[in-house]
């Protein structure tokens, strides 16, 4: 239930909630047009626009997805500055930011399933930095996605299913309350109808046009940047795995120091709490980094 | 007073039966482990395997006037005598380049590697010039390029 005064850190889980249910909703309403075979672009194109509703559900699926997800990375980013990990045993910490790493995943497949030429390239690139892996990159970049005819397939079963399976049975255990707030879904449905109703779907670029740049979805704008100057695998791979590596760490050092801190040994506390320090200020650097990356990018280009 | 009265004993059927209970905990985890990888192969060998196919790409006599002829991202290069094609993928990461007429390069809208009309690379992130492709030539003129998907 929503509390009176609620601090705004009780908004984010409750909106991106609500906004959850509106995005699997959507999705399954989308799935009755929606072919991952054959012109995916022409399909959808006729969605958008010969479906009676189809822009409509589009838009809303699109919106609701992307305020689920920056929601999500809000309500992350907000108990990681209150330091609010220390609350969490490693296991769960690493179970939700593994979960919020799959909600960008499942963005991202959400943006190739566009089947437009960003879409197109997105996925081609996805493969190829898979493939850049050393000895094991050829048969890890088909787990994920293949060339030719079946190109959407993977990312489409991915989409509607592997993916909300695990992030929901990820997330089991630390959502109390399944059934959103009916205060929060009527406030997050009313916004994201409103935004589905006035705002016209994003054109879409044609496989074939020409077009001077592409751009990734938003939140790989600072990857698609850094691959300009670093080898793919570095910019694809290692850095957004250190990245993600500290994130997991980072209550496994104040556990070490709390587990030693009986026995006496301040010395060992003492690294241990420096240890937590530097990986705070480590992914707070790094957050800031990639952030003014991502902007100069949007607006730049990258 | 019994020697040892007062301290939780600890009889030799205890201890078999804790030494049994890790032994079979052991046991069951390593079936676990064993079961998981051996039927680990097989699934990753289903889920990774791919058909080899390849797609062919038939430039007509029509098609091959030019010094530069494209068609479905393969360039055709007829230079004098010389002949060859090269896939329009970039080296990088796969993205399909655009050919500027005016500039006579080619560039890649993702990360901006460029290519000059021959294939060869200048700049960029890519390296490599474009990769040539094996193509043969028909009794009736046409020249058939074979990709592999």
């Amino acid at each position: 239930m929503a509390k009176r005064g609620m601090h705004i850190s009780g908004y984010f889980p409750r909106l991106g909630l609500a906004s959850l249910i509106l995005c699997i909703i959507s999705g399954i309403i989308l799935t009755f047009y929606y072919r991952p075979m054959g012109n995916v672009f022409q399909n959808v194109e006729e969605i958008t626009t010969l479906v009676p509703y189809g822009w409509f559900f589009r838009q809303l699926h699109y919106a609701s997805g992307q305020v689920f997800v920056i929601l999500m990375l809000l309500h992350t980013v907000d108990h990681f500055l209150r330091r609010r990990y220390r609350v969490y045993s490693v296991g769960e910490w690493n179970l939700l930011i593994v979960s919020l790493g799959l909600c960008f995943f499942t963005l991202f497949t959400g943006f190739i399933l566009k089947g437009d030429k960003e879409g197109i390239f997105a996925g081609q690139i996805f493969m190829n930095i898979l493939k850049s892996v050393p000895f094991i990159g050829a048969p890890l970049s088909k787990l994920f996605m293949v060339p030719g005819e079946g190109f959407f397939f993977l990312p489409y079963l991915y989409h509607c299913f592997f993916l909300p399976v695990l992030i929901i049975y990820f997330l089991r255990a630390h959502i109390r309350e399944w059934l959103p707030d009916h205060k929060f879904l009527a406030f997050s449905a009313t916004g994201l109808f409103l935004y589905a109703l006035i705002v016209r779907p994003y054109m879409d670029i044609p496989p074939d046009a020409l077009v001077g740049e592409v751009k990734g979805p938003w939140f790989f704008l600072g990857i698609q940047t850094l691959l300009k100057t670093m080898p793919a695998t570095l910019a694809g791979l290692i850095i957004p795995g250190l990245f993600l590596l500290c994130l997991l760490a980072l209550p496994l050092a104040r556990k070490e120091g709390r587990s030693s801190a009986p026995s006496g040994q301040q010395g060992r506390e003492g690294t241990a709490r420096l240890g937590e320090a530097v990986l705070y200020y480590l992914i707070v650097g790094a957050l800031c980094a990639y952030g003014i990356l991502t902007i100069r990018a949007g607006i730049r280009g990258p | 007073m019994r020697k040892g009265a007062g301290f939780p004993r600890v009889g030799h059927a205890e201890r078999d039966m804790d030494r049994r209970g890790f032994i079979k905990k052991g046991l069951s985890r390593l079936f676990y482990i064993f079961g998981g990888a051996i039927l680990a192969y097989p699934a990753l060998s289903f889920m990774t395997f791919k058909k080899s196919r390849t797609e062919k790409i038939i430039f007509h006599p029509d098609e091959q006037q030019s010094v530069l002829n494209f068609k479905e991202g393969v360039c055709l290069v007829r230079k004098g005598s010389e002949a060859y094609a090269f896939s329009m993928r970039c080296t990088h990461l796969g993205c399909m380049l655009n050919y500027g007429a005016v500039s006579q390069r080619f560039q890649c809208p993702c990360h901006g590697s460029v290519f000059d009309r021959w294939g060869k690379w200048i700049s960029g992130p890519a390296k490599k010039d474009l990769l040539r492709v094996p193509f043969a030539t028909e009794k009736n003129k046409d020249i058939v390029v074979t990709l592999d998907i």
